[in-house]
Formats: structure tokens, C-alpha cells, sequence
């Protein structure tokens, strides 16, 4: 098997935020990459600095130090190339649904009636015909956040950044969701990288695990999770799942010892 | 068998709580009823002290005078010339006011650092009675439309410029982030998240400033004017000629009333989407 082609690499990178006292360290040093059409889902306690991760690949944090390399050109942010979705739905309730599908279009500069053909076809294809003109208020947990799929989706990031997208939603919408990802980053060739806390989601969605430690974060340990299904029912029912399950849980759990 | 066909038979029916009833006149006929009643009862009460010698109509005034005051006014047609004059006044006062106060307001969104910097002075712009300035307004505007329509300018522009400075500073802060990882400018988060965010506070900023912009109208009516409800009420009250004090008050009343539904209006034609969450109240 030959070595998989390098879509984005993390280098040294190194993070503070200003506290009352002191400075706190968030980031130490990260250093990970993620390969062209990878699916890896980052875990790691809580606070320990993932949604900072996050932020500096979408530009919106400087790091204070290390490098990023996007296809081998340093680059400063992913800003502009990525499809970032929050646990929060985050749509804007003074658009309706197709509004919000078209606002990264918008935002692009993208011809308005291309712009609308191309949003109206994802709706479609995401089974949400007839909630064109409706206001996200009006929608359930699980279609709002489908809907900010879509409008993830339509703009063709170069790297979906997800970060804790499922979390607030119930297990079966939940399931239902996953599904649809799964099947949209197969037929778009996406690459993701996955924020969760969610051990499950992680070992049955995910080619590659990274394990961060405690804050400041460093990579702890990064598994390939070699699961022939990844339809995530079916993965949760692959004999493997459980092996990579207890040891990505007992990775963690020593963490949370040390910490206590 | 039989035993629990005795259970069922004996067992007494579980009472449940009773409903909670809306009162009977809960409806917009029985509410509208009982509002007119109030009124009406209200003049009655008036009319009747008055004629018994309970009140000074001198003093108070007197229901059937006002009435007959209206009525008379109306039929000269000075009542809708000094209305018409003052409403004039006051939505240039307001329309200018908001204006000019919202645009600086959401002007100051793009610069933190000038936001700090005015602060302080916007403050104690805001802790000056503006009324005070009545007569400097008077001085530099003349008496004549001008002045009224500054005086308006005054009191409702600054109420416009702090709600929508905050409410910039209170948008969203992960709408902008998400907009901005999409590689959005500063003008298209402007555009797309903090003037669409601000827009229901600047409109809840016209109900005040409606009422605002008629106290400026009429105070500057009152210092120095030739026409007006705020003139009317002014001349009327030195003559002691109560009446027509009341006709003037009660046009006001419903000046402001009007626009303040006009305001509703609007809102509704300008945020579709803040609509039919009704106003349900748990019902406790």
C-alpha cells in the first residue's frame, strides 16, 4: 500500500490565550496531518484546546506559533476553503431555508441564478423540497441542522470541518445524520476532520482517530480504524468496533485519572 | 372476575382538575367592551362632578366643553391644520432622528477603537435633559419648523444611536465567525449578520422615539410658535380655557396612539420571520 498524499499538515502548532493571572496554554506543540479524502475525528478531554484547532485551520485564531502546509504551500488559514459546522445549527433566522443555503454562495460572489439552481438542487437531493421558504424556526433539530449540512455542503469546501455537529441531537436523528455525512462525503470526495466526544461516532464514522492530551494539547496517540463498513450502524455491528472502542476509551480514561 | 368488575363498579371516578376557565370576557368583543366602558364611565364620572359642583369645571375642565371644543375646531378646520403641523414636525424629527442615530450607531460597530474613544461622550450626551436645550435650539433655528423638527432630531437620536450600537455589539458572535470562516469580508458580515441582527432593536427604538419626537414638537410649540397642538395647548392654558387644553391633549393622545400601531405595522412588514410565536404566557 503505498503511503497516503498529505491534504494538510499541522506543524508545531502552539496557542495561548491571555487568563486573569496567567497565560493559558491551550495548544503545545500539535503536530498532525490529514490525508487527501481522510475522515479522522479528533477526541480528547474537555477544554484540552480541539475547537482551537478548529478555529486556526478556519482563520478565525492566529496561532503564536507553528506552520501550516495545505498540499505542501504554507498557508496562513484555511479561511474561504472550508465548510465549518458548529454544534449549533447557527442559521440565520431572518432567512429562510434557501437564504441560508445561499449564504456562503452569496458571500462567494457566485452568479445569483447559478447560485440558486445549485442550492435549490442540494435541498433536493437532501430531501428538503418544500422547506424553501420556511424560517429555521419553523423546522425540528435534526432538519436544521441538515439544512446547515446543505449549506456547508454547497460551498465544495476543500475540508469539512465538523465540530461536535451531532451532539445536540438525539440518538436516532443522530444515526439518521451520520448517515446522510457518510454519504455525502462519498459522493463529494470530502475530506473531514471530526470534533466529538463521542467515542461511538468517532471509532464508526472515522479512517483515523487522533487522541489529544490533557491542555495543553498534544497528539497522544493516532489510530487507523480499519472497519469494512462505514454506514454507521453497520460499523457499530463490525466485530472490530468494539476493540478500537475500549482501547480509544481506556486511552482517554487515563487521562481523566491523571487529571482527577 | 367478579372482583374486579366490583373494583370498576365502586371505585369513584378520579376527578380531574378542573381547566383553567379564561374569563368570559377574554375575547376581543368582551375586552373591547370593557375598554369603552371604562372610557365612557370615565367622562360620565367627569361630566357628573363637574355639574354637581363636586369639581371646578374651571379648574378641570368639563367633558361637554371639550366635546363641543372639538367639534367646533374640527368644523373650522383649525384642528386638523395645528395636528397636521405637528405630526409634520415630529416625523421629520423622528424620521432624521432615527435615521442619523442608527447610522452612527452601526457606523461604530466597524471601529472598536473609536467606539471606546466616543463613548464617554455619548454618555453625557445622553445624561443631558434634552428639553434644556429647547431654548439654544430656538436661538440658532429660529421659530418656525426648524427648531421643532432639531428638538425632535435631539431626543430621538441618541435613543437610536445606543440601541443600535449594543445591539452590533450583542450580534451573534458565532454567526460572524461562521460567515468569516467562508472567508466573508467585514463589509458582508455588516451586511449579512449585523444589519439584519440590529434591525428588530431599531425598530423597537420607534416606538419610544415616536413618543419622543412628539414631546419635541410640541415643547418647541410651546416656546415659541404660531402654529400647533403644542401652540394650541400653550395659548389655551394661560387664558385658563381648560376645554380646550383637553381637546389638544386628547389629539396628541391619539396622534400617538395611531403611530404607535403604525409601528406594529411595520414591524410586522419588516421582520416575517420574528412572527407567529404569538404571545402565549404559561399558564400559571
Amino acid at each position: 500500500m503505498s503511503s497516503p498524499k498529505v491534504q494538510l499538515r499541522l506543524n508545531g502548532m502552539r496557542k495561548s490565550f491571555p487568563g486573569k493571572e496567567a497565560a493559558t496554554q491551550v495548544l503545545d506543540g500539535l503536530t498532525f496531518d490529514i490525508h487527501e479524502r481522510d475522515f479522522v475525528s479528533i477526541i480528547g478531554p474537555s477544554g484540552c484546546g480541539k475547537t482551537t484547532v478548529f478555529n486556526i485551520i478556519a482563520g478565525l485564531v492566529d496561532p503564536d506559533d507553528g506552520v501550516m502546509l495545505y498540499r505542501g504551500q504554507e498557508v496562513e488559514s484555511l479561511r474561504g476553503r472550508v465548510g465549518y459546522m458548529m454544534q449549533k445549527d447557527l442559521l440565520f433566522p431572518w432567512r429562510t431555508v434557501l437564504d441560508n443555503v445561499l449564504l456562503g454562495l452569496e458571500t462567494k460572489g457566485v452568479d445569483p441564478k447559478r447560485a440558486l439552481d445549485t442550492a435549490r438542487e442540494y435541498l433536493s437531493t437532501f430531501g428538503l423540497s418544500g422547506f424553501e421558504n420556511s424560517y429555521p424556526k419553523m423546522l425540528s433539530g435534526g432538519m436544521r441542522q441538515r439544512v446547515a449540512l446543505i449549506r456547508t455542503l454547497v460551498l465544495d469546501p476543500d475540508i469539512l470541518l465538523l465540530d461536535e455537529p451531532f451532539s445536540a441531537l438525539d440518538y436516532q436523528t443522530r444515526l439518521y445524520l451520520e448517515g446522510i455525512l457518510m454519504e455525502a462525503v462519498e459522493t463529494f470526495h470530502k475530506t473531514v476532520i471530526l470534533v466529538t466526544h463521542d467515542i461511538d461516532e468517532a471509532v464508526a464514522l472515522s479512517k483515523r482517530v487522533v487522541v489529544l492530551s490533557q491542555r495543553p494539547a498534544r497528539v497522544k496517540a493516532v489510530h487507523d480504524i480499519a472497519l469494512n463498513e462505514h454506514s454507521p450502524i453497520a460499523a457499530r455491528s463490525d466485530p472490530r468496533f468494539s476493540g478500537y472502542f475500549h482501547t480509544l476509551c481506556a486511552e482517554l480514561d487515563i487521562q481523566t485519572r491523571k487529571s482527577a | 372476575m367478579t372482583e374486579t368488575a366490583q373494583v370498576v363498579k365502586t371505585a369513584a371516578p378520579v376527578r380531574r382538575r378542573e381547566k383553567k376557565r379564561r374569563n368570559v370576557f377574554d375575547s376581543l368583543i368582551g375586552r373591547s367592551a370593557l375598554q369603552i366602558l371604562a372610557v365612557v364611565g370615565f367622562f360620565l364620572l367627569w361630566e357628573a362632578a363637574v355639574r354637581w359642583g363636586w369639581l371646578s369645571g374651571f379648574l378641570v375642565g368639563q367633558p361637554s366643553g371639550v366635546l363641543r371644543n372639538l367639534i367646533g375646531s374640527i368644523a373650522n378646520g383649525s384642528l386638523f391644520a395645528d395636528t397636521g403641523y405637528t405630526i409634520f414636525e415630529a416625523i421629520l424629527g423622528f424620521a432624521f432622528g432615527t435615521v442619523i442615530g442608527s447610522v452612527i450607531g452601526l457606523a461604530l460597530w466597524y471601529s472598536v477603537f473609536v467606539a471606546r474613544l466616543v463613548e464617554p461622550f455619548i454618555a453625557a450626551i445622553n445624561s443631558v435633559p434634552k428639553i434644556a436645550l429647547a431654548p439654544i435650539i430656538i436661538l440658532w433655528f429660529g421659530t418656525g419648523l426648524l427648531s421643532k423638527v432639531a428638538l425632535a432630531i435631539s431626543l430621538t437620536s441618541i435613543v437610536a444611536l445606543i440601541t443600535a450600537y449594543q445591539a452590533a455589539k450583542d450580534a451573534d458572535k458565532d454567526l460572524q465567525a461562521l460567515l468569516f470562516s467562508m472567508g466573508a469580508s467585514k463589509q458582508q458580515i455588516f451586511k449579512r449578520v449585523i444589519a439584519p441582527s440590529t434591525l428588530p432593536a431599531i425598530i423597537a427604538t420607534f416606538r419610544i422615539n415616536i413618543g419622543f419626537a412628539l414631546v419635541g414638537a410640541v415643547v418647541g410649540e410651546f416656546i415659541s410658535s404660531q402654529h400647533g397642538l403644542g401652540h394650541v395647548i400653550y395659548v389655551a392654558s394661560s387664558l385658563y380655557d381648560l376645554n380646550t387644553v383637553w381637546a389638544g391633549l386628547f389629539t396628541l393622545m391619539l396622534v400617538g396612539f395611531l403611530f404607535y400601531h403604525l409601528v406594529e405595522v411595520i414591524e410586522n412588514w419588516l421582520l416575517p420571520w420574528k412572527q407567529q410565536q404569538g404571545g402565549t404566557q404559561i399558564n400559571v
